[in-house]
């Protein structure tokens, strides 16, 4: 399959956000039917780069191009009971492919990648992303609704201060972001298996509606193939929101500027 | 000379097909790239390091062109992560709170403004 892979190796080695990098061991996989009964599995130290959801990984620290990179979508990272200690696996839904074996110069270091590469996914960030859109249009109908005149019928909803948890719509399930986990063309979602310091229990997010229509994309001629979620709430500040922010701003910056005036007669008569 | 393909945008990848089979023949990863109304029904996606590079798309109708290159513009990764940058920041404004501590994840490096290398 055919890659832009200039642009790819350009995206690795630029100056983007890095979420990760570091050593890891990685085992180097043999063929099945490359049939020996001697298991010796043995590991390659490979340099490794995590920028949002790609896991790319270079010859040496230096290199100039990567040697291989890691989509991680529909995938989990796990513990793993190889005979190496610090070690862990990226394995895939996808049952034909092969899975990644890493190694960790130790528990620390292996503890912050299985965390990173976990919420790595775009699934995940796109999830993050449509929460925090909810909770700013929210907390801007509440400021909306407390800085328009006072009248009887609004007082209720003065009384709702903004820390107030209630707002947030997504208390009830902390635990679906604790563990960042999406699937990837299949419809089961398995349960993510890394061990969380936090103290949430792996329990897998809800499949996003997406998922369901994505399969049966038109054969034949370009098609937009977005589920209407991704297009009713576009991921961008320019959502209709981002006008209502723009008109509480602007009524504050008013008073500014009218007190600055005030002030500007004052000063030079 | 222009190809009929199916084209599929996944996350911030876009998979081109030949129309009849089931595997694709390529992938464009959409990272640093940029999306460019050409003419009547044609967007191109150009990529940073080689801009003079266009691979163009010729739709069925403008709404269809339009439609792909909203799609196309918020694909990147990059881009998401900017939005929730933005999100995070007006919403600890608005509140006082930061909306990412009660998920636990409000340390995440990749949450975080500016540039980090470990």
């Amino acid at each position: 399959m055919k890659l832009n892979e200039r642009s790819v190796a350009h995206y690795a080695t630029c100056d983007s956000p890095t979420d990760h990098a570091g050593f890891l061991r990685k085992r180097v996989e043999r063929h099945h039917h490359h049939a020996h009964h001697h298991h010796s599995t043995s590991y390659q130290r490979r340099w490794f780069v995590l920028k949002g959801n790609l896991l790319f990984y270079f010859e040496e620290r230096e290199s100039r191009e990567p040697m291989g990179l890691v989509v991680l979508e529909g995938c989990t990272v796990e513990l793993c009971e190889a005979a190496e200690e610090f070690a862990f696996a990226i394995r895939f839904d996808d049952a034909g492919a092969r899975a990644y074996v890493l190694v960790a110069d130790g528990q620390a270091a292996m503890e912050a990648w299985v965390k990173a590469l976990s919420r790595a996914s775009f699934d995940y960030m796109r999830l993050v992303v449509r929460e925090l859109e909810k909770q700013l249009e929210e907390a801007c109908k509440s400021l909306a609704a407390c800085c328009k005149s006072p009248r009887r019928s609004s007082s209720s909803s003065r009384k709702r201060h903004l820390s107030n948890p209630a707002l947030l719509p997504l208390q009830e399930k902390p635990t679906m972001l604790e563990n960042g986990y999406s699937t990837w063309g299949s419809g089961v979602p398995g349960g993510a298996t890394c061990p969380d310091r936090d103290g949430g229990h792996a329990k897998p997010p809800p499949l996003p509606p997406r998922r369901r229509s994505a399969a049966g994309s038109a054969v034949g001629f370009p098609a937009p193939s977005l589920s209407p979620t991704m297009l009713e709430s576009p991921v961008s500040p320019e959502t209709d929101c981002f006008s209502k922010l723009h008109s509480w701003y602007g009524q504050e910056i008013a008073v500014l500027r009218r007190e600055w005036q005030e002030r500007q007669k004052r000063g030079h008569p | 000379v222009l190809k009929k393909r199916l084209v599929k945008l996944v996350v911030n990848f876009l998979f081109y097909f030949r129309t009849d089979e089931a595997e694709p023949i390529g992938a464009l990863l959409l990272e640093h790239c940029r999306i460019t109304k050409e003419e009547e029904n044609v967007f191109s996606i150009s990529f940073i390091e080689e801009p003079e590079r266009k691979y163009c798309f010729e739709c069925d109708s403008e709404e269809q062109c339009q439609e792909w290159i909203e799609a196309l513009k918020r694909a990147s990764y990059e881009f998401m992560r900017r939005s929730l940058i933005f999100y995070r920041n007006e919403i600890q404004k608005m509140t006082g709170k930061d909306p990412l501590e009660q998920y636990g994840i409000s340390e995440e490096a990749r949450f975080q403004l500016g540039t980090h290398k470990p």
